[in-house]
Formats: structure tokens, sequence, C-alpha cells
């Protein structure tokens, strides 16, 4: 453990950068995820064929690639245009902060997709027909009625989806975001140990985890008051 | 975008494919044996083997696979012990820890899955098979097991997916299946576009291809309750 001294406000503000990652990522992947669900809802066609794509490619390729796709992929196009004003530039790129987000954010986003779309529909017609003859309207209906129904049956999933965001905050250090990845290989290569330098990444990654699976059983303790029995 | 890129990319990245499918298979076997011996301790109801399971499925689930095949491929050569051991020859090449850590990632998603379709059966067929005689191995293997299989394929199937996907992390400990030569190419011609999208096409392929076969396995298993 000697070795680990000095490092460890490193292992701080890189622990820091994941969860910035993790929170900007969190409300693109919820954003992702609610459009997604509502273009397979709607009668539109070509939203229903943009949606299914969506969920089809980002479900069924690498995580790594897509993190790959999107920052080479902006790299490319942004110098590309930077080139046209001024063609001395050599190369310009979006941070890897924001291209990592965006890239694992969409990835999670399609399988929250799935998520919100089973969960709307999982709404009791019956619930729905009652607030109707309550005289409410359709904005009264989806935020007293349809949001604190389905978020009772989307919350299970999306705490899977909340620790796959966190796992996957992981592969933005390939694109080179100085988080924990990158400390522990620079702390290697000064002091020689490296288990004790990734176990740390690894046992970090684990508190995360253990704060994510305990409040979404908090969340769902609260979601879920109204249908407990009485003692 | 030239297409030519493209041509000359796609067969150098389908060369890494057997590479891809060494890895998926192996760790798929391995990670569906330690998946069944967690699974054994899990329901053997002795809390000394019950936790230990429960504590590994909680870590491995809890952590990147990226931070694991780091720590075993950079972390583990650190103690001599291990460089002494028999375990060695696997652990100096990259090739054999892709494989250890895919397989112990495996195994944790895949024994909790299996215990879902273990804990779905039926208990009255089970008393039924105490009835008839059957000892507790005997109702496991003749009446569990294949009930459990049937429910627990699906999910099996989206665990096969995931663990494709997850082979593309093997390029980031310099091993060249397909996304490994794909970040080659790239850094050749700089066509990001042409080159991760013809293989994001591929690996969706072969996804869809997995999901066929699952869907094709869980008709045959299905087939007596087909009305």
């Amino acid at each position: 453990m000697d070795a680990l001294s000095g490092w460890w406000d490193d292992y701080f503000w890189a622990s820091v950068t994941v969860a910035q990652v993790f929170v900007c990522s969190l409300v693109f992947m919820v954003v992702f995820g609610l459009l997604g669900a509502a273009a397979k809802q709607s009668e539109n066609a070509l939203a229903n064929n943009l949606a299914n794509a969506y969920t089809v490619f980002f479900r069924g390729t690498p995580e790594i690639l897509v993190v790959l796709l999107i920052y080479f992929g902006s790299a490319v196009t942004l110098t590309g245009i930077a080139r046209l004003f001024d063609p001395s530039i050599r190369f310009v790129d979006i941070p890897p902060f924001w291209a990592g987000t965006i890239a694992i954010a969409l990835v999670v986003g399609s399988y929250a997709t799935e998520t919100f779309r089973g969960a709307f529909n999982g709404v009791n017609p019956g619930s729905i027909e009652a607030a109707r003859a309550l005289g409410m309207n359709k904005v009264q209906t989806f935020f007293y009625i349809r949001i604190p129904e389905m978020w009772r049956l989307a919350l299970p999933p999306f705490g899977n989806h909340m620790l796959s965001l966190i796992k996957d905050t992981a592969l933005i250090s390939i694109i080179g975001l100085n988080e924990m990845l990158f400390v522990a290989k620079q702390a290697t290569s000064t002091t020689g140990k490296p288990f004790t330098m990734y176990i740390v990444v690894g046992l970090i990654y684990l508190a995360f985890s253990s704060v994510i699976t305990f409040s979404v059983m908090i969340l769902e303790n609260i979601a879920n008051r109204h249908t407990r029995r009485a003692p | 975008m030239s297409a030519q890129i493209i041509i000359d990319a796609l067969p150098r990245m389908l060369g890494g494919m057997v590479l891809t499918f060494q890895l998926l298979l192996l760790s798929l076997a391995a990670g569906t044996v330690i998946a069944l011996l967690l699974l054994l301790m899990r329901i053997s109801g002795r809390w000394w083997l019950s936790w230990p399971a429960q504590v590994y499925f909680y870590v491995f689930r809890g952590t990147p696979i990226l931070v694991q095949i780091f720590i075993i491929y950079y972390g583990l050569p650190q103690f001599d012990w291990i460089r002494d051991s028999v375990f060695w020859p696997i652990l100096r090449d990259p090739f054999g820890c892709a494989i250890v850590a895919l397989s112990l990632n495996v195994g944790a998603y895949v024994s909790e899955i299996f215990r879902g379709g273990v804990l779905s059966v039926e208990r009255g067929l089970l008393e039924a098979g105490a009835a008839l005689g059957m000892s507790a191995p005997q109702r496991f293997v003749h009446i569990t097991a294949p009930l459990a299989i049937r429910i627990a394929l699906p999910a099996y199937g989206n665990e096969v997916i995931s663990l494709l996907k997850s082979t593309a992390l093997a390029s980031t400990i310099t091993l060249a299946d397909m996304t490994g030569i794909a970040r080659t190419i790239v850094a050749e011609t700089f066509a990001p576009y042409q080159v991760f999208l013809s293989l994001a096409i591929v690996y969706v392929t072969l996804t869809w291809f997995i999901q066929r076969s699952i869907r094709y396995i869980e008709n045959v298993l299905g087939r007596y309750t087909v009305r």
C-alpha cells in the first residue's frame, strides 16, 4: 500500500471526472430513451423506422466501437470543416469527455428505449379511463397517472442501465480522457506496481456501483410505498 | 467517402473474425461451466457456499470488464508466485488473459440467469418427483434442468450477444480481433466512418444471426408446448 501514497489525489480527481461523465450521460441517456420510446409508439412510419434502426444498430455494436466511431468520426468531420476556413489547421476534435459521454449515452439509451416503451405500455388502461372519468386532461393524466405508474415498472431495469453507464465510463480512457484507468497506467509506470494500481480502480468502480444499487433500492421503496400492505 | 477504403478494409477485418469467434466460443464454454458451479453453490442451501457465490456476482457485476481485463493482464504479473505458477503460460498471453476475464464475467451473469430459471420451476412438479421416489439429484437432472433451460434460454441468448460485444475489448490488450484490426486500419488511413461503420454492420449481422439461432433452439426445445 506504500506505493499508493501520493496517488490518492489523482485517483480522487479521476473519480470526480467519472462521476461527471456519469451524470451527463445519464441525462442524455434518459433523453435518448424517451425520444426513442416516443418514436416507437408514434403512428408516423418514418419515426418508427428510425427508432428501430437506432435500437438495432446500438444494441448490436460493441460499446468500444461506438466510442471510437463518435470520437474519430466527429474529429474527421470537424477537421474537414475547419480546413475550409484555415488550411493550416492539422486536427480539431470534440473533447473526449463529450464524445465519450454522448457515445455511451447513445448505447445505453437504446436499451432504455425498450424499457420506457415497455413501462408506458404496462400502465393499466383502467387507471387512464378512471382519470378521464375524473375529468383530467391529457397533460394531467400524463403527470399524475402515467409517470407514477410507469416509473414503478421502469425502475429495476433502469437501475441496470445506470450500472451499465458507470461501467462504460471506463471505455472513455481509450480516447484519452484523464480518468481512473489513465491514472493507474501513469502510476504503474512510476511505481512498477500494476496490480495495486488497477485493483484500486476496480474498488472505486465497485463503490460507485454499490451507491447506485443502494439508491435504486431506496427509490423502489418510495415508488412502491402505495402498494405495500398494512402489517 | 470513397468506397475503395471499405473494399480494402473489409476483407482484412473479416480476417479477425476467427479470433473473435475463438474468444466468444471458448469463454462461453468456460463461463457456462463456472456459472453451473456458482449455481450449485447458490442453491445448495449452505451459507458458506452461497455467500461466496453472491459476493462473486456482486464484484463482477459492479466493475467494468475493461478494468478486469487490465487487472488480469497488467496487474497479475506483479506477483512472483504467479509468474512461477502453472497458470503463467495462460496469463502471460493476451489471448489467455482475455479468455480468463471474459469467462469469469460471463460466469457471473449466466449463473444469475440459470438461478432465475431454476427458481421458476413449479414446486408441485418437484413434489411429484419426490412422491415418485426420485432423489434430489435425480429431480434436479430430470425435472428442474430441462424446464429451467427452456425458461433461461432467451436471457442466455442476450448474454451471448453481450459477450460478442465484450470480445471487442480484447483489442485493448494488443489482440488483433476484428476491432483491433479496424483500429489499425483507421490509424493508417484515417477514415473512421468507412471502417468503423462497416465493422459495426458486421457486428449487427452477427448479433442478428445469434438471435435467430437462439430462437430456433427455443422452438426446438419448446416443441411439446405448441398447441
